[in-house]
């Protein structure tokens, strides 16, 4: 039985892909162009207005916000999938309701893949050679691919009973974007503040890549942990609510 | 396996007792009222029989197959089965329109709960069925309604659950596939498996099913032998 799903959410990311690149003329250069573009107003505002950083500011961006944004797309696509979108198929079969958010997720993290990518190139080209440390980064995608899908489940239980939280997860995501160190460096922050910050799951990843691309040294790896136990423990909470409602979700949307 | 789980011809495969179903209207924290689309519904199907569901409009027919096909928890009462599955015969389930028909063929029939490599090799018979030809390979946007619901039909049919329910109220297509697709359906129905139909036509109840139950507004009215029920049933419609 969990094999025809794997299966299928496979097929449906696969599909999804398929029918959004065929929507515009450029078709899936779309998921190269857009993310420069994303990158680029970043770039604008904190590189060139208020002239943050200097001297490797561009690289340290790049990271973080390649990260944020598989992190934020995922959340935000996800917070959907169990809704109208979805209340189609829904209403017709029995599907258990984890497969949505997480054919979002899967979505995404394969557009990331494409961008990282790029970012790799770019960043050998600039001179940050790969290191050994370059071999920690599968782990560290695995953990954001973890805390990812954990809190997409989360959102996508909660949303369908109570729609309001969509518009609050609008400014937490805006919080959690200015506590992650999405343009700066959460390790230069000092005292008590500098350590809550750290505890943020997101902001541990975000740091960790930048160890690793642009220092070429290794990731922390208890910070990685705890990051990894968060993702668990929200996995856990998220598919508690999703079996809990299951048979509950398609009422609601009927 | 299946005939191992579901038993002998005749054998009770499912039971509904005393089920009721409720839906949120106007949800809100400050308003939160119910519907309720089923009040206390029970009746028993056994394997190998056609069941016939009727009841007029907003009798809560919809609700019942959504219930029974699991997609749906009753909020009252419960039903009990040893079926492995049961699906409706959804139409076009979870069609996107940018892809081909082929992809969205394998997707809807994937969403049904077939396996990729099942419809592939049916997928031949699935054009032929939907006479689509050529379009096949075009992105469904391109379609006409019919050809649309058509290449829906073709695949829902492909399906082979335990326990298949029909809507036969949805439409499909035009006049000359109507035919078609209901001879399949027939042919479906009159093959030994165990089937629950709603429909509207007294000729189609009166013709394919064994048994019936009556729902009247979200209430078991009559259920048993198909002829006393049908002429109480017309007779109440006067």
């Amino acid at each position: 039985m969990t094999h025809q799903y794997l299966e299928l959410i496979w097929y449906k990311t696969l599909s999804e892909l398929r029918a959004e690149s065929a929507k515009g003329y450029i078709g899936f250069l779309w998921w190269i162009i857009e993310p420069i573009i994303y990158m680029g107003v970043f770039f604008v505002i904190f590189g060139m207005v208020f002239k943050k950083g200097g001297e490797g500011f561009v690289p340290f961006l790049l990271c973080g916000l390649v990260a944020w944004k598989w992190f934020s797309s995922s959340i935000n696509n996800s917070a959907n999938s169990i809704s109208k979108k979805n209340a189609g198929i829904m209403s017709q079969v029995y599907l258990p309701k984890y497969i949505f958010p997480t054919i979002n997720v899967i979505t995404n993290t394969i557009k990331f893949l494409v961008v990282f990518a790029f970012l790799l190139v770019s960043l050998m080209l600039a001179g940050y050679m790969p290191t050994m440390a370059w071999l920690a980064l599968p782990v560290l995608i695995g953990v954001q691919f973890m805390l990812v899908l954990s809190l997409s489940w989360l959102v996508s239980s909660i949303v369908p009973l109570f729609p309001d939280f969509r518009l609050l997860l609008a400014n937490i995501m805006s919080l959690l974007f200015f506590c992650s160190g999405v343009f700066f460096d959460i390790s230069k922050v000092e005292g008590t503040l500098g350590f809550i910050l750290k505890l943020n799951p997101v902001a541990i990843l975000l740091d960790s890549y930048r160890t690793i691309l642009i220092k070429g040294e290794w990731p922390e790896w208890n910070f990685l942990a705890v990051a990894l136990c968060v993702a668990l423990v929200v996995l856990w909470g998220g598919s508690r609510i999703l079996r809990r409602y299951d048979r509950i979700y398609p009422k609601v949307l009927i | 396996m299946t005939e191992h789980i579901m038993g002998q011809h005749g054998d009770l495969v499912l039971r509904a007792e005393d089920v009721a179903v409720s839906y949120r209207k106007n949800a809100g924290l400050f308003n939160p009222k119910k519907f309720w689309a089923l009040k206390d519904v029970s009746f028993d199907l056994f394997h190998g029989e056609t069941l016939g569901v009727i009841g007029g409009n907003g009798a809560g027919k919809s609700t019942l197959l959504r219930l029974l096909a699991g997609i749906i928890a009753p909020d009252k009462g419960r039903i009990t089965h040893d079926a492995l599955n049961i699906s409706l015969l959804g139409l076009s389930v979870g069609f996107i329109s940018h892809l081909t028909g082929r992809n969205n063929a394998v997707l809807s029939g994937m969403l049904m709960g077939m396996r990729r490599e099942e419809i592939e090799g049916k997928i031949d018979d699935i054009i032929e069925f939907a006479e689509i030809g050529e379009f096949i390979d075009e992105p469904v946007r391109s379609y006409s309604s019919g050809m649309r619901a058509r290449l829906g039909f073709s695949v829902a049919i492909q399906a082979d659950p335990d326990i298949l329910l029909i809507d036969e109220t949805l439409g499909v297509g035009d006049a000359r596939f109507a035919k078609k697709s209901s001879r399949a359906m027939r042919q479906k129905i009159k093959s030994n498996k165990t089937i629950v139909l709603v429909s509207h036509s007294e000729k189609m109840i009166r013709r394919m099913c064994d048994r019936v139950v009556w729902i009247d507004k979200g209430v078991t009215r009559r259920e048993g032998d198909t002829n006393s029920i049908m002429d109480e049933y017309m007779e109440s419609m006067q």
